[in-house]
């Protein structure tokens, strides 16, 4: 009944990075790319079949009670919390599997409190806060043990940009207090604006690593043309890659369908080659509603690594 | 920042899971009324059916076959380690599963706390609860239908005790199976079923074909069950059952062993598949 050895899917190989006191480092990637996976390896919820990592010095396969002593971390999703217990008692309960004495843990939790704006809401029970409420109560639980090692799963997703905001601010005050931080995102934006260093993750492998503005340089060599477009279809876009001149070519899918779609051209001599590809695009009935030459984003260099924009 | 550790720092846990246990039950205050209930609501239905079935003289018949005229106790003390067996093995059984749907199973599992200090800490609450429920139901149907045995029942609640031991094993060894399979109350509703019908809930066990007495004799609730019926019903004394108690002893030490090396081996294989994350 045991010994059956189920199906495997590697899910993440060769991820490996180190993460400094002092540092936030940004896992970037899609939907599925490996993010969560390698998170919650390192936070010992899953045991990776082969390879270690470490925590503060303690691996994560031998030493696991020491790495979750070592670690705050924040999982994705609101469903993290208990809805029938206030804020304050989420906190208190976590405080004392965290094992903090009674005492320090009061304060603590107050200070918690305060820090994410949930003072006033403290007895309120948790089903009747707002999305972006129990994601802060969510990240206020992940700071309960003062560990050095800080994992924040997706942080900022589904909060509001006010929420967002404070959110950055403390990571980044985590950051001068000198705990080291990583954090998965799939917005390239959150990443470029927190992370000292970020890895493009894909199919569970680092494609890129290095500081926001190294990556970017990489791929300051093309020029980046930015084509909004209605009845763009994949097909269309990719024929694109025919002109010798372009080297990739990604379609940032718009959320939804018929609605203007987003396409990104990385392409050598782009003022010489943009009349043809427009004209080409216009052959294909596409009604070309914006042309902008960017400045190369996060979004870029993971366009010029996988050939894939980060929201496929 | 102060931390406790070692045998204090799982004690305050213990308490702070005990604690979020007993909020959660208290905002959901339903299912007292139904434990509350359960014993007598069976006892009445085994009276009815044994006074069909053998009609006046039904009371007759039961004292010849289990020596004791004292129906209602007897199915009382019978109904209610039922049930609270039932409970102890569905609470750790189902504790994981629960708190996985409700999405927070991971975030106790991030913390450094012990694996079996958060596994007994989830059930804990609702065995105390059941447990004080138990002394409500027996307490009650002993004051009212032989209430010169009203002391009786802290002796019988000693034994009870001592067999909720070797039942949180059985409910560890579940725990296990149940982040396997999932599906949590299809196993603990077959097994407890099967209880009822292997220790002597209703009848006594001597009914049963001598190879099933064998598996009855394996599970702890055949001795708690005989071992109340004796203290309350004729009046023995702790001592006199100084050989049942021995096994309930034994059982004590062996069955939470086990179960919990099968839970620990089904936990460390759910690490490498990602079973925890799974609904």
């Amino acid at each position: 009944m045991f010994r059956k050895v189920p199906k495997s899917v590697v899910a993440v190989a060769g991820v490996d990075f180190t993460v400094p006191k002092g540092e936030i480092f940004g896992l970037l990637g899609p939907n599925g790319a490996g993010k969560t996976t390698t998170i919650k390896m390192l936070c010992t919820l899953i045991t990776p079949s082969g390879g270690d990592a470490f925590i503060n010095g303690f691996s994560i396969t031998k030493d696991q009670q020491k790495v979750r002593e070592n670690l705050g971390v924040m999982l994705t999703g609101e469903r993290t919390l208990y809805w029938k217990l206030t804020g304050r008692e989420n906190l208190e309960y976590f405080a004392a599997l965290y094992h903090l004495d009674s005492v320090s843990a009061k304060k603590r939790i107050w200070d918690l409190l305060k820090l994410v704006g949930l003072d006033e809401r403290e007895d309120t029970l948790v089903e009747n806060y707002s999305t972006g409420m129990r994601i802060r109560l969510s990240f206020a639980k992940a700071l309960l043990n003062d560990a050095p090692v800080l994992l924040f799963d997706e942080p900022t997703a589904s909060l509001d940009p006010q929420s967002s905001h404070l959110i950055r601010d403390i990571i980044r005050d985590l950051k001068r207090e000198g705990h080291a931080i990583i954090l998965t995102t799939h917005n390239m934006e959150e990443a470029d604006l927190l992370s000292d260093r970020v890895a493009i993750i894909d199919h569970g492998r680092i494609v890129t690593l290095g500081s926001p503005s190294e990556l970017k340089q990489k791929v300051k060599s093309s020029d980046i043309i930015e084509i909004e477009a209605r009845n763009l279809v994949e097909q269309t876009a990719n024929a694109l890659q025919s002109y010798s001149e372009v080297s990739k070519v990604a379609m940032i899918t718009s959320p939804h369908p018929g609605e203007t779609e987003v396409l990104r051209v990385h392409v050598e001599k782009g003022k010489e080659v943009l009349p043809r590809i427009l004209e080409f695009l216009v052959r294909k009935q596409v009604t070309i509603t914006k042309v902008t030459f960017i400045e190369p984003t996060l979004e870029d260099v993971f366009i010029a690594e996988t050939g894939r924009s980060l929201r496929d | 920042m102060q931390t406790s550790t070692g045998l204090r720092s799982d004690i305050r846990a213990l308490a702070a899971i005990f604690s979020k246990g007993l909020k959660h039950h208290l905002r959901y205050p339903g299912e007292f009324l139904l434990f509350l209930l359960l014993p007598f609501l069976f006892t009445f239905l085994i009276l009815g059916m044994g006074t069909a079935v053998a009609g006046a003289n039904a009371a007759s018949y039961f004292a010849i076959r289990t020596g004791t005229t004292n129906i209602v106790i007897y199915e009382i003390l019978g109904g209610a380690v039922w049930m609270i067996s039932w409970l102890v093995v569905e609470d750790v059984g189902t504790a994981i599963r629960d708190e996985q749907i409700k999405g927070t199973l991971e975030q106790n599992f991030l913390a450094p706390v012990r694996r079996f200090t958060l596994l007994v800490g989830l059930s804990l609450t609702d065995v105390v609860i059941t447990s004080l429920l138990f002394l409500v139901v027996v307490g009650v149907s002993v004051a009212v239908v032989m209430p010169g045995s009203i002391l009786t029942i802290i002796p019988a609640f000693l034994a009870l005790l001592l067999g909720l031991i070797p039942l949180f094993g059985i409910g560890f060894l579940f725990a296990g199976f149940v982040v396997r399979f999932k599906e949590p109350y299809i196993f603990t509703q077959i097994v407890s079923l099967v209880f009822a019908t292997l220790t002597g809930t209703y009848y006594p066990v001597t009914f049963l074909p001598y190879w099933i007495q064998l598996l009855s004799g394996a599970l702890p609730q055949t001795y708690v069950i005989e071992d109340m019926r004796r203290i309350v019903i004729a009046n023995q004394t702790l001592v006199n059952l100084y050989g049942s108690l021995f096994v309930l002893l034994a059982l004590a030490l062996v069955y939470p062993v086990l179960g919990y090396a099968v839970f620990r081996r089904i936990e460390r294989r759910a690490g490498v598949t990602g079973e925890f994350s799974k609904y």
